[in-house]
């Protein structure tokens, strides 16, 4: 077809579909893999505390964010897997927009006897209902599954 | 000017830990590894599609633009010199004479290879000088491939082809041998 020409067959332009390669790989860093390994054997936390700011890091960190510190190996320190929403939103859609059977409840929660926090989903049936200030606690993979990612963290409840 | 500063000791740094592929292979460290979903969809327009559909029944085609008397290949719906609209189609021979050439050591994914893959660009004849497209070569030798070579397309058998530019699957010297 050309300027000239009149396009009567509308399926005549093609398209050209394809698919790019983007994977990713995301290692843990060297806190990260011990907080994993810890939570591959047992169904707690691991935190950092700096004595210095007198806070408790969690996700553990090998340096403090505040003074810039370096936390030694002894003040490594396990805490429950517990804590309470801080804030949260419900999901409707998925990654791709479309509309899920279920709503999703995605919390970030205060992880307790800690300053640290972390993003979760929520399992309930009442999407209605106020999450704010909720006590919940980690349901984790069976040991023995587990790989060593977020995603061993299955919901809290 | 600034004087430079000898250090007797480095300020501290984090020495940094290195991870090898075999960390990675042996899963000694924990990682997260994800294939995001990125898919395109480029609309090829009235020039390229029947470009392409061309290509699919072993025709190139090409277009021409009566005030340029030029012959565009690749096909475009507009000439670029003149910006008028390009009107009749014509159908080009699949031989066509080296250009330009590459002898590339490594693959599409920058891995390194033994034999070289020969690629370059092939104007194609019928259309105007110096129109045409990049392509490999093959049947040749990083020897024997020489600039102002002439080369004839190899196509793929008629079931094979799907309307893309690798339904040629390489252009071979003509006449069987380097000139």
């Amino acid at each position: 077809m050309t300027y000239g020409e009149k396009q009567t067959d509308p399926t005549s332009p093609m398209h050209w579909r394809g698919d790019m390669q983007a994977d990713y790989m995301y290692p843990s860093g060297i806190a990260g893999d011990k907080f994993f390994n810890h939570l591959k054997e047992k169904d707690t936390f691991l935190a950092t505390k700096c004595k210095t700011c007198n806070k408790v890091l969690f996700p553990p960190r090998l340096y403090c964010e505040d003074c810039f510190n370096e936390i030694p190996e002894s003040d490594w320190m396990e805490v429950p897997s517990s804590g309470t929403v801080r804030i949260y939103t419900v999901a409707k859609l998925n990654a791709h927009g479309e509309k899920m059977q279920e709503p999703k409840v995605i919390a970030m929660i205060d992880i307790n006897n800690t300053d640290g926090a972390i993003l979760g989903i929520i399992k309930t049936n009442d999407y209605e209902k106020d999450f704010s200030g909720l006590k919940v606690k980690a349901n984790l993979r069976p040991k023995g599954k587990r790989e060593g990612t977020l995603k061993d963290i299955l919901y809290w409840e | 000017m600034v004087e430079k500063k000898e250090y007797k000791e480095w300020p501290p740094f984090a020495p940094g830990t290195h991870l090898h592929d075999s960390d990675i292979k042996e899963k000694k460290v924990n990682y997260t590894w994800w294939e995001p979903e990125v898919q395109y969809s480029w609309s090829l327009g009235p020039a390229m599609s029947k470009f392409l559909q061309g290509l699919k029944n072993g025709i190139i085609y090409g277009i021409h633009c009566k005030r340029c008397k030029r012959v565009l290949v690749p096909p475009r719906s507009f000439c670029e010199y003149c910006y008028g609209p390009t009107e009749e189609w014509v159908e080009l021979k699949d031989t066509g004479t080296i250009e330009t050439f590459s002898i590339s050591y490594i693959d599409a994914d920058a891995r390194r290879i033994e034999e070289p893959i020969l690629i370059g660009v092939i104007s194609i004849d019928g259309a105007s000088p110096q129109h045409g497209f990049m392509h490999y070569f093959g049947e040749m030798s990083k020897d024997e491939i020489k600039i102002g070579m002439k080369v004839k397309a190899v196509w793929k058998s008629e079931n094979e082809r799907e309307g893309s530019i690798t339904d040629i699957k390489y252009f071979k010297p003509l006449s069987g041998g380097a000139k």
